[in-house]
């Protein structure tokens, strides 16, 4: 008697959103199976990777990262080689630099780098906040307004802050408006839910859920995760059926495992291998768990979970 | 696991004799259901009935146990795919391979290697707890004894990795008392393998081209009175080792099919080519879906940090949150006499603060209360994150300990504050900000 | 666990506008009640058009193509004693959206509802009474029992068939209430769907009493096990009731506007 094979079937699937223009535009979400079920269903589009890079240059970066970049002194180079790297989808600015208890830039400043970036760059652009609600909900619209045409995905749009962001990038500029929340499902469906109660078409929300480094908390992402899948395909509920883009790289560079020296921790061995392997198991978790898309920095990380993702599709 | 009324009525004989006291087959059932009637109350069950319905109550999936001692590990024994359904029970383990294909000089590196990583995270001890010794096509029985013998000095439990009986046979009476796994049985040998296993008292390991030639030789062996097994789900590439690891599982647990019911092992030594980066990605991906026992090239710290911090936190209870041990951690190169920060002991607390700590690189003593594992609002609305439990902590504790008199507390209790200077005669309570996020900015302004 | 499954009752002959909408075949009243029901939330809408034994087949694909055309394959309940006249509804019905119901079988003279929702692989309505309501839950179940067998008999799933308890009104029958509630538990102990027409209880009560009496009904009734009713979703005090309730059982994710949705 063989196995009886029972495909898990459901009347339901994530949307699919489409981020950028033109050729290199990507597509995102679509799936109707758990990630990487393919035996239920083949995958519609292969989970995505956006490569990370921040308004402060390289100075934040990990050494083995910055050796990429190796040569870039401008945002602009620092743009194009990002675009450039092997396993990438799109690429990822994010405004740290903006945050009120850090380095403070200015509005006007950012949204010049925002399009120095842009136009550097022909693939498609996500933009993060700075993560100080307040400043985003300033800053964002104008990065919304700045990028009109180009269909980029505004991220950080929060509980606090959503009207400003989710109506200039959702409704005055089109954009694709990203929902965050951490880890916390019944707020992760309410944002999707005032966000098209604004009028922003359900098929332009993507969600940032939650994030943490595996180790530090990561049985909330997790769990939220399985959830927010489980709801949208078994319930089929259209209020979280969003694809879900989780930003990995500004976690796990962080953490100790990754940024502790080999003066420090000799026994740990080699820095660069450390943190490749905190962002490579990170974001093989997420993508297990139901992300729709990571967004990495280190040139081997990405390559690593293309090649993971090739092999699992 | 429990049958509901439909899945009882269909094995009844629905005749309504009336003879169990019930009018109906149908109200028997549900009465059987609802636990308020035994199954044997009823007079015309049918012995198949019986059997399927003994079956069915049976847990979905076993329990296996390998090892002895101080080294013996639970595998398998779950009852939920998802986490946040119950929880999972037995974590994944992880081996470290050896073949009969490598040289001495790679051998004995490996050897030297493995026991390097072994450390405490969180009160859990982290090191390969497995080795993996594979015998390929050309060893003989000597040369696969020998590896065996040196890979046993390890004190780690073993899995053998052996598909010719004789080899396997010669080989665990160097090591069946160690009760290591014999993984080997396919559709071509398992009735030898299983006279071999059984004979030694180990756990057989099972095999097959397909999910198809799994399910019938591990059916083969349950006939023949073996259920000490475990299910080898690597297939020829990724996305099939994945297909069958997720659906081994899914058919124990979703739907009840006991065949499948046992724990798996992935070896991703035949899958990641090499590549230690990608080998890596896949031992989290395995570890996040039903790989009970997942064997890698190597383990060294690039790989365990994430791969252990992951794995400890996906077989956390939910209902029990992780817990640090109370006491003082020193950061950032302090000494007795660098500020003191105090919070509670949920994990989750705990790390997000002692990040932010870190990333502020002010030297300064991190002291953690035991608060119950709960959160600074939560502890504290409970009593015990209170002026009296911290004062006590900090009298018996801290201050034989440490010379600095400058406290931080949570933002969310600043209420504690005047309780604490009461109870806490010379210290400076300074209360500290809201969230964690906002510790840089705070401890830089303090500085300045 | 799926959420409750609401069945708009409000497309029936037994409303005079209904009637003569159904008879002139006159789309635009039987758009507006559809399109105020789904509005308010109701999952499937039931298509009562009467014995309807001259035109019943006719009348029936007319109306189930009218409302799947215009309501994005809108699921429905076929609702007639004219077993000719639902044939020829399922034969025009587009199952996207999911699978027709029949309305109804029971244990008695109607139990051939229960072959021609096998025969269509439909769902099918099987009222646990056959001459008459039960006297008590021994012959309900019996009843069950023999529906239930008839149904796995002829190859259907379990799921399909959606058990009715008989709601019974309050004034006249209160001292039967209870015994409804602990059938509906019986059912969902044996792992059943059920269904079932829950404004009976409050028949012949002033209209601002009923919605309160079907909101308690359908709270006590989804915590026996109940997994849909036949309903007025233009209730608004019922609706809220049952997505409240929906929150609670976990059938679906609570969000601050769950009402909302």
């Amino acid at each position: 008697m063989p196995f009886n094979q029972k495909p898990q079937k459901f009347n339901a699937k994530i949307n699919t959103v489409t981020v950028g223009t033109g050729d290199k535009a990507v597509t995102i979400g679509g799936n109707s199976t758990f990630p990487f079920y393919t035996f239920d269903a083949p995958t519609e589009n292969r989970p995505k990777i956006g490569v990370e890079i921040t308004d402060m240059g390289l100075d934040e970066f990990a050494p083995g990262i910055k050796a990429y970049y190796e040569g870039c002194t401008t945002m602009a180079e620092i743009a194009k080689k990002a675009a450039a790297m092997e396993g990438g989808d799109f690429v990822v600015l994010n405004l740290d630099g903006g945050d009120p208890n850090g380095v403070n830039k200015s509005t006007e400043e950012l949204i010049a780098v925002v399009k120095e970036v842009a136009e550097a760059i022909d693939c498609p652009l996500v933009v993060e906040g700075c993560k100080n609600v307040e400043k985003d909900a300033e800053l964002l619209p104008k990065v919304a307004e700045a990028l009109q045409g180009r269909n980029v995905i505004v991220m950080s749009e929060k509980e606090e802050n959503y009207k400003a962001i989710g109506a200039a990038a959702g409704l005055a500029y089109n954009q694709i408006v990203g929902a965050e929340s951490a880890d916390d499902i019944n707020l992760a469906k309410q944002l999707n839910v005032v966000t098209t109660q604004l009028g922003v078409d359900a098929k332009k929300i993507v969600m940032n859920v939650g994030t943490a480094t595996v180790g530090y908390g990561y049985e909330y992402v997790v769990s939220t995760m399985d959830r927010i899948k489980g709801a949208a395909l078994s319930q089929n509920d259209n209020m979280l059926q969003m694809p879900i883009i989780t930003p990995v790289s500004s976690e796990t560079w962080g953490v100790k495992e990754s940024v502790a020296t080999e003066e420090d921790m000799p026994e740990w061995g080699s820095e660069d291998e450390r943190g490749i392997n905190m962002e490579v198991m990170t974001a093989a978790a997420d993508l297990a768990a139901g992300s729709d898309a990571v967004i990495l920095r280190h040139p081997q990380s990405v390559k690593t979970i293309a090649k993971m993702i090739d092999a699992l599709v | 696991m429990a049958l509901n009324g439909i899945q009882i009525f269909k094995l009844t004989p629905k005749k309504n004799c009336k003879e169990c006291g019930c009018p109906t087959c149908m109200a028997f059932s549900m009465k059987v259901a609802q636990g308020a009637m035994k199954i044997e109350q009823c007079p015309h069950m049918s012995e198949d009935a019986l059997a399927s319905l003994s079956e069915a109550t049976a847990p979905p999936m076993k329990t296996i146990k390998i090892g002895t001692g101080a080294e013996e590990l639970t595998l398998g024994g779950e009852t939920v795919l998802f986490r946040h359904e119950k929880t999972f029970v037995n974590k994944s383990r992880y081996a470290v391979e050896l073949c009969t294909c490598m040289d001495d000089a790679a051998v004995d590196a490996k050897l030297a290697e493995i026991p390097k990583v072994d450390y405490d995270r969180i009160g859990e001890r982290m090191y390969a707890e497995l080795v993996y010794v594979n015998c390929d096509a050309e060893a003989t029985a000597d040369k696969y004894t020998a590896l065996v013998q040196k890979a046993a000095a390890l004190g780690r439990t073993m899995i053998l990795g052996c598909s010719d009986p004789e080899i396997a046979k010669a080989a665990l009476e160097v090591c069946k008392d160690n009760k290591p796994v014999l993984n080997g049985a396919n559709a071509s040998n398992y009735e030898a393998m299983n006279a071999v296993a059984t004979a030694a008292g180990v756990v057989l390991g099972v095999s097959g081209k397909d999910l198809n030639e799994l399910y019938d030789t591990t059916a083969a062996l349950e006939k023949l009175g073996n259920k000490n097994l475990v299910l080898d789900v690597t297939g020829a590439d990724v996305k099939e080792t994945f297909g069958n690891a997720v659906q081994v599982r899914r058919a124990a647990l979703k739907d009840q099919d006991r065949t499948f019911g046992y724990p798996s092992i992935v070896n991703l030594a035949k899958i990641a080519g090499g590549d230690y980066h990608l080998q890596a990605a896949l031992a989290a991906v395995f570890t996040m879906k039903y790989g009970s026992i997942i064997v890698m090239e190597r383990m060294t710290y690039a790989e365990a940090l994430p791969l252990y911090g992951l794995r400890q936190n996906v077989f956390t209870d939910p209902q029990k949150p992780m817990r640090v041990e109370p006491g003082i951690y020193p950061m950032n190169g302090a000494d007795e006499n660098s500020l003191v920060v105090t919070t509670v002991d949920f994990a989750l607390t705990y790390f997000l603060v002692s990040g932010e700590l870190e990333r502020s690189g002010v030297p300064l003593n991190l002291v953690i209360n035991d608060a119950g594992g709960l959160s600074v609002l939560t502890s504290w609305a409970a009593g015990k994150f209170s002026g009296n439990s911290i004062s006590a902590f900090f009298k018996e504790n801290v201050e034989p300990k440490v010379k600095s008199r400058r406290l931080v507390i949570p933002g969310k209790v600043a209420v504690l504050k005047g309780d604490l200077e009461a109870k806490l005669p010379g210290w400076e309570i300074i209360v500290g900000p809201r969230e964690a996020v906002q510790l840089v900015k705070f401890l830089k302004d303090l500085d300045a | 666990m799926a959420k409750f499954i609401t069945i708009g009752e409000r497309l029936s002959t037994t409303a005079p506008s209904v009637n003569k909408a159904f008879t002139e075949r006159d789309p635009e009243p039987i758009l507006k009640r559809a399109k105020q029901q789904l509005d308010a939330g109701a999952v499937y809408l039931d298509v009562n058009i009467g014995p309807a034994e001259n035109d019943g087949e006719d009348l029936m694909k007319w109306a189930v193509k009218l409302l799947q055309e215009n309501f994005d394959n809108v699921p429905l309940a076929l609702d007639t004693s004219n077993k000719k006249a639902i044939e020829a509804g399922i034969s025009v019905y587009n199952r996207s959206k999911g699978k027709p119901i029949v309305n109804s079988a029971d244990a008695g003279g109607r139990i051939e509802n229960i072959d021609l929702a096998a025969a269509n692989d439909a769902i099918v309505i099987a009222l646990c009474s056959a001459d008459g309501i039960a006297a008590d839950n021994d012959e309900r179940m019996m009843h069950c029992q023999n529906m239930l067998e008839r149904g796995m008999g002829l190859g259907m799933d379990p799921s399909d068939l959606w058990f009715d308890p008989l709601f019974l009104v309050v004034k006249g029958m209160q001292e039967k209430q209870m015994e409804v509630l602990e059938a509906i538990k019986m059912f969902s102990d044996m792992g059943l769907n059920s269904t079932g027409g829950l404004s009976n209880n409050s028949n012949g009560m002033p209209k601002n009493i009923r919605p309160i009496m079907d909101s308690a009904l359908v709270a006590m009734a989804m915590m026996q096990g109940l997994t849909s009713a036949i309903v007025n979703p233009n209730d608004l005090r019922l609706m809220e009731t049952i997505k409240s309730c929906d929150v609670f059982k976990g059938n679906t994710l609570y969000a601050d506007s769950y009402l909302e949705l």
